[in-house]
C-alpha cells in the first residue's frame, strides 16, 4: 500500500538539471540536456465514479444492458454501444470469478512500478450468467509466496478480495485462487486482505533424495569457486558492495547458506542461523546453472526456485550479475 | 545520440527522393506517422519537421494509431492519391524513443516502457502496471490456452528468430544487421514475461525514420521511367480495430485471437481479388515472434493452431540459403526478409514503411508479383492493417 499523503511523483524520481557530454558511435562528442515532460492531473473519474465509490463500499458494480443482456464490468460505460446506446442498469456482481486466460507474470516492470515485481495481472470473467460480458482486469495474488507459472491459468476459480484501506482505485481489489481461501471464508462477502495470510506463506516441502545430494555437492563446489572468483573481480565486488545478506536454502540434497557481507560472498553447507529468508528448490542444480552464466531470477520465474516474498526477489539481480561480472573481469581478457 | 528526430526524418526523405530520382518540389502533400508526443518531447512534432523535410506550404496530416501508426499513415497517403486530391504524397514516419531516462535505474528502458504503458487508460488498466510486452503476451498465452503445443514450443520460436536474424544480416538498413543470434542463444536468454517471452524473442524498440512515396498511375510511370525500376501498385488494403475492452461474446476483444489481423487481411484480399495462396512474400509486423506465428494463422496462411508448420514443414524461407534474386519454391513463404522489427528495429510510426520498402526491394529483386504488408498495434493487439501490393506487369518477367 502507498503511504498516505505520499507525493504522486516520488521525491527520488528526479534528475539534476544539466547539460552533459556524451560520445556518439562515430566517436564524436555530442551534448545532451536533462529535462522532463511532466503533467500533474486531478483527473475526474466522471461517470466511472459510481464504480469506484462502490469499490470503497466493498461492492463490485457492473452495467447491464436491458436489451441484449450484456454486462460491462468494470462499469466503464452506462449506455450500451451494441443497442443504440440504450441506458444500462446498475448490477452488483458476485465476488467469485474465473480467470479468462492464463495470465502473464511481469518481471521487468515500467518505471512507475519498479519494486513491485514479480506481479501478475489478468482478466477475470465475473458476469458468468450474462450472454456476453467484458472481463475485469485486476491484480492476481497468491498466499503461497510469489506468483509463478501454474497458479494463474485459464479457468482457475478466483475469489475477490478487498484491501482493508480503500481509496477509490482499481488497486483496492485483487483476486486469489479459491483453492487458497479457507472454507469458512469462501462465501464471505466482502472478504478483506487482512483475513488472509500473505505475510508468512507456508514453505513448500521437498523430498530428500540421493540425486539431490549429488547435485548439491556439485552446486556447492561451483558456488565456492564463484565466491573465490568474486573476490578477485572488481565488478563482482562492486555488485556486492554495501550489501549484507544471510540467505538460507533448503533443497532435496540438504541445506546451505549464502552470505554476503560488504563486497564479498561466502557459501557454506547447513542452514544459517536466523536467515533473512529461506529459498526452496527440488533441484540444487539451479545453483550450478546460476554459476554457469545462468540466473536465479529465471529459476524463480520458471517455478524451480521458491521464494517467500517480494523482498527476496529484489535480492536476486545482484547475485545474477556475479557470473557475468566475473566472466568480464577474469575470463575475457 | 548523433541525431534528433529532425535529422532522422530528413535522412529518410533524402534517401526516398534520391531513390525516386526526384526532388521534394514534385511532392504535393505529406502524411506523418508519429505515434506519440512524449518520445519526441514536443506536442505537434510534425510542425517543426515541415520546413526541415522540404514540405513548406504543402498540406500535411499526422496519423497516430499506436504500433500500427505506420500502416495507417500509408493508408491515409494512399487514400489521398486515390481520391485525386494529390498526385504525389510523401509518407514519412519515425520515432525518437531512447532519449527517455529512468532516474532510479539510470537507464532508458523502464521509462520507455512506462511511456508506452500510458497507452492504457488511467482508470482501470494503467494502475495495474501493464506493459506492452504483457499486453501482447496476454494474447499469446490466451492463444496457447486454446491451441496448446503450437506457439508454446520454445524451440520453434527460437528457430524462427534464427531465420529472421539471417534476413537482418543481409539488410543494410537493419539495426541489428551485424548480430548473430542462434536458436540456442534465444533459448538461453533471460525471461521478460514468464513463461512465454524471452529477451531475444522481442522486437527491438528503437529510433529511426522511414519514408515511402505514393503516386498516381501517371506520376508513378513517369518516376519509373526515370529510375528504371518498375512501379509497385497498391492492389487492396484492409484495416480493423477491435474493442479496447476484453471479454466474452458480443463486440468484446477475445483473448485467444487477433481478430483485427484476420479482418484486415480478409478485407485486403477481397479488395485485391487475391487469396493467401497467391502470395509468397510477407512483411509482417513482428512485435514478438509468438505474435508473428499467430498473425500468420489469422491472415490465412496456416490453420490456427498449426502455425508451427512454418518450421516443422520447412515453410519459412531462410534467406541465408537463397540467392538474392531467387524466388521461394512452391509452398514456401518469404517472411520478413528485412529481418522484421525484431532485427530491423521497431521505430514505431516508421517501421511499417520499412516493411513496405523491404517488400518492394524483394519484389523487384526476385521478380515476385505479389506481397502482403501488415501492421499491428495498441494494447492487446487490437489495431490491425494489411495491404496487398503488386509488381508492375512490365517488371514481372
Amino acid at each position: 500500500m502507498t503511504p498516505k499523503n505520499a507525493p504522486v511523483l516520488p521525491l527520488d524520481f528526479n534528475i539534476p538539471k544539466e547539460v552533459s557530454e556524451i560520445k556518439g558511435r562515430d566517436g564524436e562528442t555530442y551534448l545532451q540536456f536533462a529535462t522532463h515532460m511532466t503533467t500533474f492531473y486531478k483527473q475526474t473519474y466522471g461517470e466511472h465514479s459510481r464504480f469506484f465509490l462502490a469499490l470503497r463500499d466493498a461492492k463490485l458494480l457492473g452495467a447491464k444492458c436491458p436489451e441484449c443482456g450484456q454486462v460491462r464490468v468494470p462499469a466503464a460505460t452506462w449506455h450500451c454501444p451494441a443497442c443504440n446506446f440504450v441506458e444500462m442498469k446498475e448490477v452488483e456482481l458476485p465476488h467469485r470469478g474465473v480467470l479468462a486466460a492464463t495470465a502473464p507474470i511481469t518481471i521487468f516492470p515500467s518505471a512507475s512500478f519498479l519494486g513491485e515485481a514479480p506481479f501478475c495481472r489478468g482478466y477475470i470473467d465475473v458476469a458468468l450468467d450474462a450472454p456476453a460480458a467484458s472481463y475485469l482486469p485486476s491484480r492476481l495474488r497468491t498466499t503461497t509466496g510469489l506468483p509463478r507459472p501454474g497458479i494463474f491459468v485459464k479457468g482457475v476459480e478466483l475469489k475477490l478480495v478487498f484491501e482493508d484501506d480503500r481509496v477509490g482505485s482499481i488497486r483496492d481489489i485483487f483476486w486469489v485462487p479459491v483453492s487458497e481461501v479457507p472454507a469458512d471464508l469462501l462465501d464471505k462477502e466482502p472478504l478483506y486482505a487482512s483475513e488472509l495470510y500473505f505475510e508468512t506463506p507456508a514453505q513448500p516441502e521437498v523430498e530428500a533424495s540421493a540425486e539431490g545430494e549429488e547435485a548439491l555437492q556439485a552446486a556447492l563446489a561451483a558456488m565456492t569457486k564463484l565466491a573465490t572468483d568474486a573476490g578477485k573481480s572488481a565488478r563482482a565486488t562492486q555488485d556486492l558492495s554495501n550489501r549484507t545478506h544471510r540467505l538460507g536454502i533448503h533443497t532435496s540434497g540438504g541445506d546451505f547458506g549464502i552470505f554476503v557481507t560488504d563486497g564479498s560472498l561466502r557459501v557454506e553447507p547447513g542452514m544459517p542461523e536466523s536467515p533473512d529468508f529461506v529459498m526452496v528448490t527440488d533441484d540444487p542444480g539451479v545453483f550450478s546453472a546460476w554459476v554457469d552464466d545462468g540466473s536465479l531470477t529465471d529459476a524463480v520465474v520458471e517455478g524451480k526456485l521458491w521464494l517467500p516474498h517480494r523482498a527476496a526477489f529484489a535480492v536476486l539481480p545482484a547475485l545474477d550479475r556475479l557470473p557475468r561480472s566475473i566472466r568480464r573481469d577474469l575470463r575475457d581478457d | 545520440v548523433e541525431a534528433t528526430y529532425w535529422d532522422l526524418f530528413q535522412q529518410a526523405v533524402r534517401r526516398a527522393t534520391e531513390d525516386a530520382k526526384m526532388t521534394v518540389d514534385e511532392i504535393d502533400s505529406v502524411v506523418y506517422g508519429i505515434y506519440n508526443d512524449i518520445f519526441e518531447h514536443q506536442a505537434i512534432p510534425e510542425s517543426s519537421l515541415t520546413g526541415v523535410i522540404g514540405m513548406t506550404n504543402k498540406p500535411g496530416t499526422r496519423v497516430t494509431s499506436g504500433g500500427a501508426t505506420g500502416f495507417y499513415a500509408m493508408r491515409t497517403a494512399i487514400m489521398e492519391v486515390a481520391s485525386g486530391e494529390s498526385d504525389c504524397v510523401l509518407c514519412i514516419g519515425g520515432e525518437k524513443a531512447t532519449d527517455c531516462y529512468d532516474p532510479r535505474s539510470g537507464t532508458a528502458t523502464p521509462m520507455v516502457i512506462d511511456t508506452i504503458a500510458k497507452s492504457w487508460d488511467p482508470f482501470f488498466e494503467y494502475p495495474l502496471g501493464a506493459t506492452a510486452s504483457d499486453s501482447y503476451m496476454q494474447m499469446c498465452m490466451g492463444y496457447d490456452d486454446s491451441y496448446p503445443g503450437d506457439i508454446g514450443d520454445p524451440l520453434v520460436r527460437a528457430k524462427i528468430v534464427e531465420i529472421l536474424c539471417h534476413a537482418g544480416n543481409r539488410n543494410p538498413y537493419a539495426q541489428r544487421r551485424d548480430e548473430t543470434v542462434t536458436a540456442e542463444q534465444v533459448l538461453a536468454s533471460r525471461w521478460i514475461i514468464a513463461p512465454f517471452l524471452r529477451l531475444l524473442e522481442a522486437c527491438m524498440y528503437t529510433e529511426g525514420a522511414g519514408a515511402v512515396i505514393f503516386a498516381s498511375e501517371d506520376k508513378a510511370r513517369e518516376i519509373s521511367e526515370r529510375t528504371g525500376v518498375p512501379p509497385i501498385w497498391v492492389r487492396g488494403m484492409g484495416a480493423a480495430n477491435e474493442s479496447y475492452a476484453a471479454g466474452r461474446g458480443g463486440y468484446y476483444k477475445p483473448l485467444n485471437r487477433i481478430v483485427s489481423d484476420r479482418l484486415a487481411a480478409e478485407r485486403a484480399y477481397a479488395a485485391a481479388g487475391v487469396k493467401p495462396s497467391d502470395i509468397q512474400l510477407i512483411e509482417l509486423h513482428d512485435a514478438f515472434v509468438a505474435q508473428l506465428m499467430i498473425t500468420m494463422g489469422e491472415i490465412g496462411f496456416l490453420p490456427m493452431g498449426e502455425t508451427r508448420r512454418l518450421i516443422d514443414d520447412d515453410i519459412i524461407c531462410d534467406t541465408k540459403q537463397m540467392a538474392d534474386d531467387e524466388r521461394p519454391g512452391d509452398g514456401k513463404l518469404l517472411i520478413n526478409p528485412s529481418g522484421g522489427l525484431i532485427f530491423g528495429g521497431h521505430f514505431v510510426g516508421g517501421s511499417n514503411m520499412f516493411s513496405m520498402w523491404s517488400a518492394r526491394r524483394e519484389m523487384v529483386n526476385r521478380q515476385m508479383p505479389l506481397a502482403l504488408v501488415h501492421g499491428t498495434g495498441a494494447i492487446n493487439a487490437v489495431f490491425g492493417g494489411a495491404m496487398v501490393i503488386e509488381l508492375d506487369e512490365g517488371g514481372a518477367q
